[in-house]
């Protein structure tokens, strides 16, 4: 089977400064395929890289076959990629409705952003009754409803998640990992990044450990959640 | 005083306020999306009159026999989209390189871009270092009232930019677009994370900026029936001041600065024992007042809102 995403040899920098060295990394289609790492691993630069928001120095991004590394971000989204980013960034002065409607901002049909509408509305019923509040006046854990709906809004193929667990209560942690194996399970790729090694592992299928801007170990989950590399990425 | 006075200088006021704000809701789109200040955008005011000015002599030269209001229509938006044009080349040329610049670099850059936009109309537009007659497009059709003379054209002037105003306020808070331009006025990085043309974005903003800027023009060059190369600079001046005392960023801020800001000339005219001649000076010293007490603006938010 075609891989959903593969990443081939990406180098990245900011200026003179590596952050990114020879990443290479392949996610199967409909599985949650984690990414673990400290503060100041590289992740959210590799998350940049994937988006388009800031070009790889070296290296090629396959998505369904087809290389995307140098598209602009709006092309890449347009491929079928969605993502929930760290710290939410909802449009804090928009409506929930309204922010909902960003995530679906290519989608021409009216038709099927109603519908995608309703099914986020399912999920999370407290966004239905105050859609039309301003997102920037909710509680934290009511932008985070915000923002994964934002992300379910385009029905990617590939939903690439951020840090899900930062700044949130424990309860609101539980219940977001709830949410992303649900969406695992309905058959959307997922590429999980996240610091919370415990709760990632118990719900991907497939991890990898980045360090210093280098995967130091990959495996199953099962297998990563006992393996020496991860513990040292985080403290050695 | 005499009402029928006070009636010709409410007029007045209103016309004022309306260029204002023309030129006020460009500043707040600018700096809305680009966190940018463009200060050549006085300078796109000129251009539009000057830009109305040569259609209206080309217009003459090709078809002389044309029916005014077809020339009037056409003056207007050749015009408008004329520095629409422009004000999209400035974006991508001059403010979309200097992004990752500190925001100073930009400020300095548009400000020299304006003194070459003045210069080159002063050089390049025949006699242009002298005044221009604009041609009275509008019909001269008035009404007494006591008075105050109440002029048609004034009217239409009034009307037709307070519609522009409504139009660009209703694209940006009802349409997929404005939308987008919203999204990216208040995190750049999210919006394009949602899938929105960032550089698409910045160059419609700066098209219906540019082209609501050069109406300002057309109707300052119609309500004097002069225009000079030069008159950009003091209406850019206002026109930022009056984005800042109404809250940059917001474009009710704008509209309302805008108003401000002409009726504080007005006052100053009108009700202050000094010479007319100082109206500026009152109203400039108001805005500082006004900065001191509304830091960020009268309409803005605990912080500064966008768009």
């Amino acid at each position: 089977m075609r891989q959903a995403l593969t990443l081939n040899h990406i180098s990245a920098a900011y200026g003179k400064a590596d952050v990114l060295s020879d990443v290479s990394l392949t996610m199967e289609p409909g599985r949650i395929t984690c990414l673990l790492g400290a503060n100041g691993a590289g992740k959210s630069t590799l998350i940049k890289v994937l988006l388009g928001l800031l070009k790889p120095r070296a290296g090629e991004i396959f998505f369904e076959g087809e290389n995307i590394a140098g598209l602009q971000p709006h092309e890449i989204i347009g491929r079928g990629i969605a993502c929930i980013p760290e710290g939410r960034r909802i449009f804090p002065k928009m409506t929930v409705e309204e922010n909902l409607y960003m995530g679906a901002y290519q989608e021409p049909s009216t038709e099927r952003i109603r519908k995608k509408m309703a099914e986020v509305y399912a999920l999370f019923p407290r966004l239905q009754e105050r859609r039309a509040q301003l997102a920037g006046t909710m509680s934290g854990g009511e932008q985070a409803m915000v923002s994964i709906g934002r992300g379910l809004m385009p029905s990617p193929r590939l939903l690439i998640i951020d840090e899900p667990s930062l700044g949130l209560s424990p309860v609101l942690v539980s219940d977001n990992f709830r949410i992303i194996r649900r969406i695992g399970e309905a058959g959307t790729s997922v590429f999980l990044v996240e610091q919370n090694v415990r709760q990632t592992l118990a719900i991907s299928s497939y991890g990898y450990v980045l360090s210093q801007g280098r995967i130091v170990a990959r495996g199953n989950a099962r297998d990563l959640r006992d393996d020496e590399a991860v513990r040292e990425a985080y403290f050695g | 005083m005499d009402i029928s006075l006070l009636l010709q200088f409410f007029i007045n006021g209103c016309m004022l306020g309306m260029m204002y704000a023309l030129v006020a809701v460009g500043f707040t789109l600018f700096f809305g999306v680009l966190d940018v200040i463009v200060f050549s955008h006085g300078d796109s005011v000129m251009v539009g009159a000057f830009a109305g000015l040569s259609f209206y002599l080309l217009c003459m030269y090709l078809s002389p026999g044309m029916p005014v209001w077809l020339v009037t229509l056409f003056v207007s938006f050749a015009g408008m989209a004329f520095v629409a044009g422009f004000g999209m080349l400035v974006s991508r040329f001059v403010i979309m390189p200097l992004r990752s610049a500190p925001a100073l670099n930009t400020l300095l850059a548009t400000m020299m871009l304006g003194t070459v936009m003045r210069e080159a109309v002063r050089l390049f537009f025949p006699d242009g270092s002298n005044p221009k007659p604009f041609p009275r497009l509008l019909p001269d059709w008035s009404w007494k009232f006591g008075g105050a003379l109440l002029r048609f054209d004034n009217i239409a002037l009034f009307i037709a930019g307070g519609l522009l105003i409504v139009g660009v306020a209703l694209l940006i808070n009802h349409t997929r677009l404005g939308m987008a331009i919203r999204a990216v006025a208040q995190d750049a990085e999210a919006a394009q994370i949602m899938g929105v043309d960032f550089p698409f974005i910045v160059l419609l903003t700066f098209a219906i900026g540019s082209a609501v800027a050069a109406f300002a023009g057309l109707m300052n060059g119609l309500y004097y029936n002069e225009i000079n190369f030069n008159l950009g600079l003091l209406l850019g001046v206002i026109g930022f001041s009056s984005a800042v005392i109404g809250g940059l960023g917001n474009i009710y801020g704008a509209i309302l600065g805008g108003f401000v800001f002409a009726f504080l000339q007005v006052f100053g005219t009108v009700a202050m024992p000094f010479s007319s001649a100082y109206k500026d000076v009152f109203a400039f010293g108001v805005v500082i007042v006004l900065m001191a007490i509304f830091p960020t603006g009268i309409l803005s938010e605990r912080q500064s809102q966008r768009v």
